[in-house]
């Protein structure tokens, strides 16, 4: 017989402070990504804009 | 043995001599009989056994738990081998005649004489409340008058079990009504019976009974588990379940013990309280919550029993947690006026014995994180600097090991932290100095024991989680990350000597932490390479303490963004391990999607030099393609997980993609084109992805559209996704899969139109 499961948590939070630093890294490391697939997609879009050559010439 | 023969069909033999054995006359044989098809059933999965020989095993087991078995040894093997066979009679319970059979046996069981037996008998019954909720609905009254009789008058090991009858049916329904009311699927594969609203006039008292069976000093022993706590425990969830409906049956019993002279009435009304703050509306508590707060405040500070005092921490703390933050900005229950005497009283309530003092924190930390939002109206604002140094207090106490009150205080002090504002920026600045000395001195420390090694351990993890959390608040904000970054070189030493002390926890800790500082620090961290790469290989070889391994890869994609084509030295070994780590059947299966995702950061990072992982890569990244477009899932955790993996993989594509993008060596892609727009085809025919997969999906096919150009027009043009997947994204509700739908759309009409 499997041993029964240990008891519930008693005045305790349902996740732990130590979960939740992971869980925000994780979302924060996604959000991180999700910014720089947008710097990248959004740097394509500047460059093939015909406003582009200008931005180039600012730019040096 | 036969957990590994049986499902390959190699002991054909061995269920039908076991059970030969139960016609045996000798006792002893026929319980190690029992307990081995108890045991057998523990390891092997019920596919694995035909339905005759379930049909057997179920005959023997049911006959050995029958009153009319003699031999009570016999009757304790057979039920205890009920709990463990349960799981294989799902034909058996969709049967009424053969349920109610075993209904009514397991039932009977509860009445022996032997209390393990009726122990184990109760156990079962917790089983089938979440194995076979729907079956229940005949036997619900029955069970009700079992279990109330255990509660009221059997031992305590047979009470608790029945108790756990009702939680167990709680935690049911709270799934059932949640899964009513999402947004996604507003149905349950089985429909609510609405058991505990039916029982709540007599559940609701054999509970509030139970309250007032405290321990004497329960509270000191993290360990306890007994009658009050499981009561507690249950009303809380029946609370959740019902709502509102449980105010009215709660509260006469909360006014009539709250002031009695006995601290066991006033604790079990503190408790009864406590526990039901979470369900029930705000406008219905809300009033209640008024009266009771000042009432509350003034106990914690005046009552002179401590078990009634950490009660009432506790209780403030789900008053805090339930009923504060932006969900009453309307109508607060905390307000500037009563915000000073509620600090006040925690404050002081942190002095307090460990344990009242431990929930104290508790309560801080939730009165904290309901002004989240708050920004400089936050009432806190005042009291930061009070509020860090009562904490940083509580972790110097002599006795902080007590009660895991060290813990609570530093784990309040990140959420304080987390929750500042920009105008208390300084007074956070001022602890990083505080905490680096604290970590430096734990690597001070001479020879020690284990004992004291592993408090160290403990420390230290504590110490680095709440480093991570004050990199990332003042990294963040443009007013300190300059001045914090004078701190770097010190953290990062700290941080490499705590590596070399080798406990799984503190590196995870350390890991999450040099995360946010590379974030925090950008291209300057590259001077910290050399010798931190070697911990950053160790992670990523961590199979057996796999969030060790998650959260390692998770910083090389930090790593990926704040150094750019700097981390390129590395990426050979980082690969290499990556490579190695997907291909491992040891290793955890939650890490892979963060894997492929995190090729994706490699490729964005080092544009075209990724060429020469391309032919290890892409294959990988192909065959998983090919398993997650295609998976039959099996239920919501299976789906959920191939819906992470399909992100994961779409994730390294649109790396790759991107980071080729304006290369000459651009078109050595060309060659994949056609396997990702078949994945892509094959997702939207499948039509089971959830919404960030969509969203990532389509934002390959701007990325294919976008890099490949004219190239990869024709085939784009026959996809099916660059149209009615396409069209379908763009008329999405959700922004973020519109906005990944408009770059694909003009990406693609470059690529077409050439």
């Amino acid at each position: 017989m499997a041993p029964p499961p240990p008891h519930r948590p008693y005045k305790r939070p349902a996740i732990s402070d130590q979960q939740r630093r992971r869980d925000l890294a994780l979302q924060a490391q996604s959000a991180r990504r999700a910014d720089a697939q947008a710097r990248a997609r959004s740097l394509a879009n500047s460059l093939l804009s015909p406003s582009s050559a200008a931005a180039d010439t600012a730019v040096e | 043995v036969a957990g590994i023969e049986i499902p390959q069909k190699q002991w054909p033999e061995l269920i039908a001599s076991l059970l030969s054995n139960i016609h045996q006359v000798q006792p002893n044989v026929k319980q190690a009989t029992l307990e081995t098809l108890g045991y057998l059933c523990e390891e092997v999965s019920p596919e694995a056994v035909d339905q005759d020989q379930v049909n057997k095993i179920l005959t023997a087991v049911v006959q050995g738990m029958n009153a009319s078995e003699g031999n009570s040894d016999v009757r304790l093997a057979a039920t205890r081998a009920l709990y463990n066979a349960l799981g294989f009679a799902q034909v058996n319970f969709s049967n009424d005649m053969e349920r109610d059979y075993i209904m009514r046996v397991v039932c009977e069981a509860t009445q022996s004489t032997d209390v393990k037996i009726r122990q184990a008998a109760f156990e079962c019954l917790v089983a089938i409340s979440s194995t076979y909720y729907d079956k229940l609905a005949t036997y619900m009254q029955d069970i009700f008058n079992i279990t109330a009789k255990a509660v009221r008058g059997d031992e305590e090991s047979v009470a608790l079990q029945a108790i756990e009858f009702w939680s167990s049916i709680c935690d049911e329904e709270i799934d059932i009504l949640d899964e009513y009311s999402s947004e996604f699927t507003a149905d349950s594969d089985v429909p609510c019976y609405y058991f505990i609203k039916q029982a709540l006039p007599a559940l609701v008292p054999m509970l509030l009974e139970t309250l007032l069976k405290q321990e004497e000093d329960q509270d000191l022993d993290e360990g306890a588990w007994n009658l009050a706590m499981a009561g507690g425990t249950c009303l809380g969830l029946v609370a959740r379940t019902v709502g509102d409906d449980i105010v009215p049956l709660v509260m006469p019993f909360v006014e009539e013990n709250i002031t009695k002279p006995d601290w066991r009435h006033r604790e079990a009304a503190t408790y009864a309280f406590g526990s039901i703050l979470e369900g029930p509306s705000a406008d219905k508590l809300a009033p209640l919550v008024n009266v009771a707060l000042n009432f509350m405040l003034s106990a914690l500070v005046n009552d002179p029993s401590n078990h009634v005092k950490d009660t009432t921490a506790w209780t403030l703390g789900r008053i805090f947690e339930f009923l504060h933050g932006s969900a009453l900005e309307t109508a607060p229950i905390i307000t500037s006026e009563n915000c000073q005497q509620i600090l006040t009283v925690l404050l002081q309530s942190m002095k307090d014995v460990p344990n009242v003092a431990e929930k104290a924190c508790g309560a801080l930390y939730f009165l904290a994180q309901g002004y989240v939002d708050a920004g400089s109206a936050s009432p806190l604002t005042p009291f930061f600097q009070d509020i860090i140094q009562s904490l940083l207090f509580v972790t110097h106490r002599e006795d902080a090991g007590e009660s895991r009150l060290r813990t609570a205080a530093y784990e309040t002090l990140n959420e304080v932290v987390r929750c500042s504002i920009e105008e208390t920026g300084p007074i956070v600045m001022q602890l990083v100095p505080v905490i680096m000395m604290e970590l430096h001195q734990t690597l001070e420390a001479g020879k020690l024991s284990t004992d004291e090694r592993e408090k160290r351990s403990e420390l230290q993890g504590l110490l680095c989680g709440c480093l991570q959390v004050i990199i990332q608040k003042l990294g963040a904000m443009e007013s300190t990350k300059y001045s914090f970054l004078q701190y770097a070189d010190q953290m990062m030493e700290l941080f490499l000597r705590v590596f070399a002390c080798r406990n799984a926890t503190v590196h995870e800790e350390a890991m999450l932490a040099i995360g946010a500082l590379a974030y925090a620090a950008g291209p300057n961290f590259s001077k910290y390479m050399p010798q931190f790469y070697q911990y950053l290989e160790m992670g990523l070889q961590n199979f057996e303490e796999y969030q060790v391994c998650a959260i390692t890869v998770g910083v090389v994609g930090d790593l990926c963004r704040a150094l750019e084509d700097k981390i390129l030295p590395y990426c050979d070994g980082i690969m290499t391990q990556l490579l190695k780590d997907l291909s491992s059947n040891q290793l955890h299966r939650s890490v892979k999607p963060p894997i492929f995702s995190c090729f994706g950061d490699i490729a964005l990072a080092i544009g075209e030099n990724f060429e020469k992982y391309l032919i290890y890569a892409m294959p990988m990244l192909q065959s998983a393609a090919d398993l997650s477009a295609h998976a039959a899932a099996a239920d919501d955790e299976m789906l959920d997980y191939t819906n992470q993996l399909r992100n994961g993989i779409l994730e390294a594509y649109s790396g790759i993609l991107q980071g080729f993008k304006s290369s000459p060596k651009t078109q050595l892609l060309m060659q994949y084109a056609p396997n990702i727009l078949n994945f892509l085809d094959a997702l939207y025919n499948g039509k089971d992805m959830d919404d960030t997969v969509m969203k990532t999906a389509i934002g390959v096919l701007g990325d294919l559209a976008d890099t490949l150009g004219v190239h990869a027009g024709p085939l784009i043009n026959q996809s099916i996704s660059s149209k009615r997947f396409l069209e379908e994204c763009l008329a999405s509700d959700d922004p973020l899969v519109k906005e990944s739908a408009d770059w694909a759309r003009v990406a693609i009409s470059r690529a077409v139109s050439g």
